[in-house]
């Protein structure tokens, strides 16, 4: 390389071959560009031998290609498999001889089915008919797949199957069908996504191995699945007359929890009143009686005048609080007292709560009577 | 010596076109036919670099990869009479390079137009004979494989080609079907929905009735227990008035009399008739 770039710099060094292959050169050169002073024949010759000489050397270096890491070489010698060369640089024989197709290992490529993310016009189909598909129980479904795969035999990826992307979009659609074919639709849209994928690749795997197409899916995942549109409103229905079901549920749950824990509460007032009760009326039993027992026993020490005078302060306490009509029975005259207008004259100034203030008013309740009784009681117990 | 040269610039490129044309590569994904003015020499499997004589022979390329036929997408009829419409493919590749070429002349596009034919029959036929339901689902692998052995024997025997693999890409229901399995579609969803607001409604009134019962039985029980507690205080206030009063009944009658006199009689407000006669009036009527 070294006459290349200073063809004139001779040296003792430089082998005699090389020193006659630039002496040369340079005649021919000379002779080519110097004025067309007729050169000697030999020179002419040497001239083409040069020729000769760099275009073998760039035809041999032709022949050098580098592989990347994620790449694989695969060189054919007239056409014929010769060898597989992974990563680096490497030299195989030159055009006519060799050729190399460096393919992608490592890159995971996308198929879409159902839709278009990357735009991928290499085949044809719209979407939806590649989409929509039959259950077994003859519902429809729209279903995307996304596959992903790579090359995983350069050999059988290159050399087997014509067009081996077009295939795998093939194997899919075509297994896709056959797996949901097999299944309900309740399945496919609800729990069976994941066995569906996972048939799907297991499936496509099996037939893609059949083809040798040399390609790998390493993931098929469901996109969507979703029914037609043209029911989606009605499945969407479902969907919310599911929540409703739970609401209603959760209504009644709410209910029932609020008004339990307020009945067991109520229960718990209702025993708490019963036995405040019972309380209240042995106290009360015990006091009136040992009331009762202590004037008793006053009472035996002198009988008469004890009765006398307690029959006396009880009627004076009485009648002096209340308004009094006293009328000698001895005469026979009819008297007219106007009641009615006694009574209202003597509510309309007093309050009512004076008469219960003394009592409780469950115990009361049976002291209590109307006036108009308590009018009637007096004159029994006066007589 | 100028000769030589202009002999040389003339012969070489004689010599190249010459070495060329006698020689040929079959590529890895071909085989070809030698063929020697018409008629077949040799056929040739292996890739590589080969030889042939200029201008007598001449050498036809095959490709010996597996092809797809894409069918096109064609409506058949099920047996009760409903249109499907049919999309499927087929993996063949050149088994028989002679007779592939001696039936096709060579042509994949015309291999393709002839085997589409074939599968399409006899996909009619299969179709025919079966229900949808049985078409989508249960029967399609048994479908798949019965064409591909009734397109074996044909493609085989008449045009060297050997099929890997038929398989239906899609079956669809005609339009007007697909309208009616819409329309089921919907009708069953609302159903469904119906269903499953009832059934919210139903465990909603369960719910709902079982916790009245419960605020019922609650309430009722401690109303029992409540009236039992009670009891307990009347009769235990029973005893002790009744072991009490008993000591002198007529005392007990006295002293109770003026205890409700007092409660019951002489509030403001009541009016009192009284007749002087009484026992309380005694003194205040010297008559008496």
């Amino acid at each position: 390389m070294a006459n290349n770039q200073n063809p004139w710099g001779s040296s003792n060094q430089t082998p005699p071959e090389l020193d006659q292959v630039i002496k040369d050169f340079k005649n021919k050169f000379n002779a080519v560009f110097g004025g067309g002073s007729s050169g000697k024949s030999s020179s002419a010759r040497g001239g083409i031998k040069y020729l000769i000489i760099l275009a073998i050397l760039v035809w041999l270096l032709s022949g050098i290609y580098i592989v990347d890491p994620a790449e694989r070489g695969v060189v054919l010698r007239f056409g014929a498999f010769q060898e597989v060369t992974s990563q680096g640089p490497h030299w195989r024989l030159p055009y006519p001889i060799e050729q190399v197709y460096k393919v992608n290992v490592e890159r995971i490529r996308a198929a879409e089915i159902g839709f278009r993310n990357i735009q991928n016009s290499s085949y044809g189909g719209n979407v939806s008919s590649e989409s929509l598909m039959l259950t077994k129980d003859e519902n429809m479904v729209d279903v995307n797949l996304a596959v992903q795969y790579k090359v995983a035999d350069v050999k059988a990826y290159l050399f087997n199957v014509l067009m081996p992307e077009l295939t795998l979009s093939h194997v899919v659609q075509s297994v896709i069908r056959q797996v949901v074919g097999d299944n309900t639709m309740d399945y496919v849209l609800t729990t069976g996504r994941e066995q569906v994928a996972q048939d799907v690749k297991t499936g496509s795997q099996a037939l893609l191995n059949l083809y040798q197409t040399g390609l790998l899916i390493t993931a098929v995942t469901m996109q969507d699945a979703q029914p037609p549109i043209q029911v989606k409103a009605a499945f969407d229905d479902v969907v919310k007359a599911r929540e409703d079901q739970q609401r209603y549920i959760n209504e009644a749950n709410a209910y029932a929890n609020d008004i339990l824990p307020k009945a067991r509460g109520a229960s718990q007032r209702i025993l708490a009143e019963a036995q405040a009760y019972r309380s209240q009326v042995i106290s009360k039993s015990d006091g009136e009686s040992e009331r009762f027992r202590l004037i008793l026993g006053e009472y035996l020490k002198a009988p008469e005048v004890t009765r006398e005078r307690l029959y006396r302060e009880t009627l004076e306490e009485v009648l002096s609080k209340s308004n009094k009509v006293i009328i000698d029975s001895s005469t026979n005259a009819l008297m007219y007292l106007p009641i009615d207008q006694l009574i209202n004259s003597s509510r309309s100034t007093t309050s009512s709560t004076s008469r219960q203030s003394n009592y409780p008013s469950q115990s009361s309740q049976s002291f209590q009577s109307n006036s108009g009784t308590s009018i009637l009681r007096s004159r029994e117990v006066l007589r | 010596m100028k000769k030589i040269n202009i002999i040389l610039i003339v012969l070489i490129p004689i010599i190249f076109i010459l070495v060329s044309s006698s020689l040929y590569t079959v590529n890895e994904t071909q085989v070809a036919i030698k063929l020697r003015l018409g008629e077949i020499v040799s056929i040739e499997l292996e890739p590589g670099l080969k030889f042939k004589t200029p201008f007598v022979n001449n050498v036809v390329f095959f490709d010996s990869r597996i092809q797809t036929l894409d069918s096109v997408p064609e409506a058949f009829l099920t047996v009760e009479k409903k249109n499907v419409i049919v999309d499927s493919y087929v993996k063949w590749r050149i088994m028989d390079v002679e007779q592939f070429y001696l039936s096709t002349g060579g042509s994949l596009a015309s291999a393709n137009l002839r085997l589409a034919q074939n599968n399409q029959d006899a996909l009619r036929i299969e179709f025919s004979k079966r229900t949808i339901n049985e078409v989508v689902s249960s029967q399609r692998e048994e479908i798949m494989k019965n064409v591909k052995t009734k397109l074996e024997k044909i493609a085989e025997s008449e045009y060297g080609i050997e099929i890997w693999d038929v398989r239906i890409k899609r079956i669809e229901l005609a339009q007007e079907v697909r309208n009616s399995v819409y329309l089921r579609m919907e009708t069953e969803r609302n159903g469904l929905a119906n269903k499953l607001r009832s059934e919210g409604s139903e465990e909603a009134e369960k719910i709902q009735a079982f916790a009245e019962k419960e605020r019922t039985i609650l309430l009722a029980n401690a109303y029992s227990e409540s009236e039992k507690i009670r009891g307990e205080g009347d009769a235990k206030s029973a005893n002790n008035y009744a072991k009490a009063y008993s000591q002198d009944a007529e005392f007990y009658s006295f002293h109770r009399s003026l205890e409700s006199y007092r409660k019951s009689i002489g509030y403001q407000g009541d009016i009192l008739v009284l007749n002087p006669d009484s026992e309380f009036f005694r003194h205040f009527n010297p008559k008496n």
